[in-house]
């Protein structure tokens, strides 16, 4: 059996007394896996991702990475972040510095890797994105497509144990979302391990050895993609598949 | 854009020379006394360029400090960072000089040295407006590039010095360039504490010649081609320190 990179237990988080984002979650995910988690917007899915990063401080529960609890007191929370990988959203690169910089940045400051070893190592990343040609340009000089290609590229560098993405192409104009989902593809032939927040239901279908359907701050539903596409169990799952395909055929 | 404006520079300081030739052989008799005084200017400028410059830096080294102390460093901190920045900015410079060189040394039997004094205030009064644009600045950049560079696995301290602070000192420049112009008028001040700056020079120039017009238009000229010159540089390097997608908008 194959070890577990990550995993939550009870995990909960709330903004306010009403507006519970993680309520009561418990994951786990392992080597090679890639799962995603999809469900209304507003829901808690991005709150959820940010806390097994640690970016977000749960309220209560805890979060492991392999062996390591991530909120006991006192733990190196840096370190372990260096070995998560985490693409977001709305992107959010290092405006000031090239594509290169921005992946190699970290390799430098937190791996401590000599200049030339970095350099190597940030354009072997950007490489594999196929963005390489771009690597001296700087973030705004960039499309959309681009910019999140070498927003992967900086989380998976580090050889991170598992990257976490976060709707990573909701962001992008829909002629470029291509791009960055062969990108995807690309990492999950290489036995990556994902935590993907995404709507991209075909991609879903291709790639997710599960998925999570997540509503109200809880997970509703897990199973095979299969599952959810001819035979959903739970009628909220149903009636939002029912739309999502809609909206999908639409387009 | 920036080549125009190295040629504005070079064109002020030609024209300050030549007018310091003119003068240095009479040719512009109206002004061919203060020759006699020209030794006299050089000191008062350089003291004047002197004092400016301490203040500038340092008061922006101070200020990028109390900017991450008021930021990052809790409410104790924080609130003697406020009173700092509100004493600097609520008093008449004036006010500051002779509380530094009077009552300080007073209170705990010290001798502080007028030329301290008139560094250390310019330093410690532009830091508390300093600090405001700093501050500005780095909020501008603040949310997101830090989520990001926590999420590499940065520390605090390494993603303000690596990513905050980068983006941040880059649009403060326009405002500094600013502070500038104001605090070189502002540092005639030294003159109620005994320092000969230029702007003392030019009062005893005129004290002992009369020649008030004359002197005092010599004397602002100089302030204008070193404002002008410096903040033309400021320009430049904004330019040129410039990166798509950093930009302000005035």
């Amino acid at each position: 059996m194959t070890s577990t990179v990550m995993e939550s237990r009870h995990l909960w988080k709330a903004y306010e007394a009403h507006l519970v984002a993680v309520k009561d979650v418990s994951f786990r995910i392992r080597e090679g896996e890639i799962k995603l988690i999809f469900g209304p917007s507003g829901s808690g899915k991005s709150t959820f991702l940010r806390c097994l990063a640690m970016l977000t401080t749960p309220d209560k529960g805890d979060v492991f990475l392999r062996d390591v609890c991530l909120t006991k007191p006192g733990v190196d929370l840096n370190r372990a972040r260096a070995r998560i990988g985490f693409v977001f959203q709305h992107i959010w690169l290092f405006r000031h510095l090239t594509a290169l910089d921005n992946v190699e940045l970290a390799l430098r400051r937190v791996l401590k890797l000599p200049k030339t070893e970095a350099k190597e190592r940030a354009l072997q990343a950007l490489r594999e994105v196929k963005v390489e040609e771009w690597a001296h340009h700087y973030p705004a000089q960039l499309s959309g497509g681009q910019q999140q290609r070498v927003g992967i590229a900086r989380a998976l560098a580090r050889n991170p144990d598992i990257i976490l993405l976060d709707e990573p192409t909701s962001a992008l104009d829909p002629e470029l979302t291509g791009e960055v989902i062969d990108t995807l593809r690309d990492l999950a032939k290489k036995g990556t391990t994902m935590l993907i927040v995404s709507h991209e239901m075909p991609f879903a279908r291709e790639i997710a050895d599960e998925m999570i359907f997540y509503d109200e701050g809880a997970i509703v539903e897990t199973g095979p993609p299969e599952q959810f596409f001819t035979n959903p169990q739970s009628e909220r799952a149903q009636k939002f598949m029912i739309r999502l395909i809609k909206k999908t055929k639409r387009e | 854009m920036s080549r125009k404006l190295s040629v504005a520079i070079v064109a002020l300081l030609i024209s300050l020379m030549l007018l310091l030739l003119a003068v240095y052989y009479g040719k512009f008799s109206m002004f061919g006394y203060i020759v006699k005084y020209l030794p006299l200017v050089l000191d008062g400028l350089i003291l004047t360029i002197e004092v400016t410059l301490f203040g500038i830096f340092g008061g922006l080294a101070l200020g990028t400090l109390l900017a991450i102390g008021d930021m990052y460093g809790g409410k104790a901190i924080s609130t003697a960072i406020r009173l700092y920045v509100e004493f600097f900015r609520g008093s008449p410079i004036i006010i500051q000089l002779f509380i530094f060189l009077y009552v300080i040394p007073t209170l705990f039997h010290i001798l502080i040295e007028p030329l301290t004094v008139g560094f250390a205030v310019f330093a410690l009064n532009s830091a508390a407006y300093q600090k405001g644009y700093v501050k500005g600045a780095m909020e501008a950049v603040f949310e997101d590039q830090m989520t990001a560079g926590l999420s590499v696995g940065m520390s605090k301290p390494q993603i303000i010095l690596y990513v905050i602070l980068p983006q941040a000192l880059r649009i403060v420049i326009p405002a500094w360039s600013n502070e500038f112009c104001s605090l070189t008028k502002s540092t005639a001040a030294v003159l109620v504490i005994g320092l000969r700056d230029l702007t003392a020079v030019g009062m005893t120039i005129v004290g002992q010649t009369w020649r008030i017009l004359e002197t005092y238009v010599f004397i602002a000229v100089l302030y204008f081609v070193w404002i002008t010159a410096v903040t033309k540089i400021a320009d430049v390097v904004y330019e040129r320190k410039k990166i798509p997608g950093i930009e302000i908008s005035v």
